[in-house]
């Protein structure tokens, strides 16, 4: 018996632009990106045999069931589930849809996350929708927000290691440059590091041009295992999925031992390197969990691509911009392609797939054989890391 | 606010109650029925101690519709004299006098408001000692 089950890849990618649209529901985003994605992989729809559909608050009232509408505008009948996982549902969906392949008992998998968040004008609502990706009673009841939680995490970090203010905001400022290059990103304009040092505080030391945007959005991806491919002969542009792990840690910040490290995240990555038989120096470029300033320095810090408390100091350094020692956030990350949450972890995986196949344009980073994904839920309650690369593992 | 909550939770709320376990000894917070140290269920109910220094603190000015009438207000990490740690807001001072391991006391306090004509959600805040 294998122990890692058979070998599972990516064949199809589709993404919507993100963004804000009044004109348009889940329904139609979702649409766009799953038939952008089978499109992509050059099959026939009839071999889809389930679907995984990633979603924090659009597939529930008020938005209805966006997973059964794009499944009949599709003209794709076949059973689904929905998956939710807060911010990290896109990269849990995934997570599920790899797990059947992985175990034999689908083929051919669609994948798609889609989010609708700017139908939700009135202030604090989205302030309450993150309140589940916290622990809801004694955290968000009690008057903590998820930013708030995060400046007390970024406050941490400054006092332990020394982390400042400049090195903290070189992060959003970086992935705005990236976010320039690519077409399906929310922003695609460079904002100066002044701007995010002056901006007005909204929970202290955070601003208000340091959060990640709330907006719509929808990704898709079509997967296959190695009998799939077998039976239907070379299929070109497959990207294997070398390790798909995820891991949890404790929901409110109080019960944690330290705030400057998100352990499920390193566990999951340990997990995922394991597994792999590779070290973190192997991935060349990576996309992170970036929806704040602090998490991405967390991110590259637990992922284990730099020492703990050289986050900061590296991201100034220009360490982790384009095609430099690490590529973290080619796409623009959270910050500047916005962040649908359940849209937000295949899209991740949409970046690195076209990444490993040269097709980043712009972005492209050069001499790739790894690449990784990483998407959380609230503060690390969930984390989820999947590493891709060009050549299948050996069985 | 959903008035079966509310009144579901009042008691440990406006008490701040955690377990001690009569296993092995250990506390903990928030009420549960088990130990998370040891899995007992053989767990008594406990009072928090009522005072403590601040761990960490913010000051929120972006927030929920129910806190809004509120903010901004400081919101910090609580560790009390027990070692159990909480969240909590820390109220009636000025946010610039608020230090790093400043010795604090449990207060009882509105904590949200459902508008003009709604339920009102009372629990524990902080001030100065």
């Amino acid at each position: 018996m294998r122990m890692n089950g058979r070998n599972v890849f990516v064949i199809g990618t589709g993404i919507t632009k993100f963004g804000e649209f009044y004109d348009r529901d889940s329904t139609s985003l979702a649409v766009e990106a799953l038939n952008a994605a089978i499109n992509d992989a050059k099959i026939d729809r009839s071999s889809i045999k389930s679907a995984y559909f990633g979603s924090m608050v659009s597939n529930s009232s008020p938005h209805s069931s966006f997973s059964s509408k794009c499944l009949r505008e599709c003209n794709i009948s076949i059973p689904f589930t929905r998956v939710e996982a807060g911010n990290a549902s896109g990269a849990a969906a995934f997570h599920q849809a790899y797990t059947s392949l992985a175990s034999g008992i689908h083929d051919c998998v669609a994948v798609i996350g889609s989010e609708k968040l700017s139908d939700f004008v009135k202030n604090g609502t989205i302030e309450k929708i993150l309140g589940s990706t916290i622990d809801y009673q004694w955290e968000y009841e009690i008057g903590a927000t998820l930013t708030s939680l995060y400046a007390l995490i970024t406050k941490a970090h400054m006092r332990e290691f020394q982390t400042t203010m400049e090195q903290l905001a070189s992060v959003p400022v970086k992935n705005h440059k990236n976010g320039k290059e690519n077409p399906h990103a929310q922003f695609r304009r460079e904002i100066p590091l002044d701007r995010f040092l002056s901006a007005k505080r909204i929970s202290d030391p955070i601003g208000r041009f340091d959060l990640a945007t709330h907006c719509d959005g929808s990704s898709a991806l079509i997967l296959v295992s190695e009998d799939y491919l077998n039976r239907k002969g070379e299929i070109k542009n497959k990207i294997p999925i070398l390790s798909s792990e995820h891991s949890s840690d404790v929901l409110a910040l109080h019960h944690r031992e330290s705030l400057t490290q998100i352990k499920s995240t390193v566990t999951a990555a340990k997990k995922a390197f394991t597994k792999v038989g590779i070290e973190p120096t192997d991935i060349a470029v990576a996309e992170v969990h970036d929806a704040f300033p602090i998490s991405e320095i967390l991110a590259i810090e637990d992922l284990g691509f730099f020492e703990k408390g050289e986050g900061g100091n590296a991201t100034e350094a220009g360490l982790t911009q384009l095609n430099s020692k690490i590529s973290v956030n080619p796409s623009g990350g959270l910050k500047a392609r916005g962040d649908p949450f359940g849209a937000t972890g295949i899209a991740q995986i949409v970046e690195i797939v076209e990444q490993l196949r040269g097709r980043a344009d712009k972005r492209q980073v050069s001499e790739i054989e790894y690449g990784l994904t990483h998407n959380i839920m609230g503060t690390g309650a969930l984390a989820y890391v999947n590493i891709f690369g060009k050549e299948e593992m050996k069985q | 606010m959903e008035p079966p909550k509310i009144w579901r939770e009042k008691r440990q709320r406006y008490l701040a109650l955690g377990i001690s376990c009569t296993k092995c000894g250990k506390r903990s917070f928030p009420l549960s029925e088990y130990c998370p140290y040891c899995g007992t269920n053989d767990v008594e109910e406990y009072r928090l101690a009522e005072t403590g220094k601040i761990l960490y603190f913010t000051n929120v000015s972006m927030t929920s519709d129910e806190m809004a009438f509120n903010a901004p207000y400081c919101l910090g990490i609580i560790e009390l004299d027990d070692d159990i740690k909480v969240t909590g807001q820390i109220v009636d001072c000025d946010y610039n006098d608020i230090r790093n391991g400043m010795e604090v006391k449990m207060v009882f306090r509105i904590l949200a408001r459902d508008g003009n004509d709604g339920l009102i959600k009372y629990g524990f805040k902080f001030t100065s000692k």
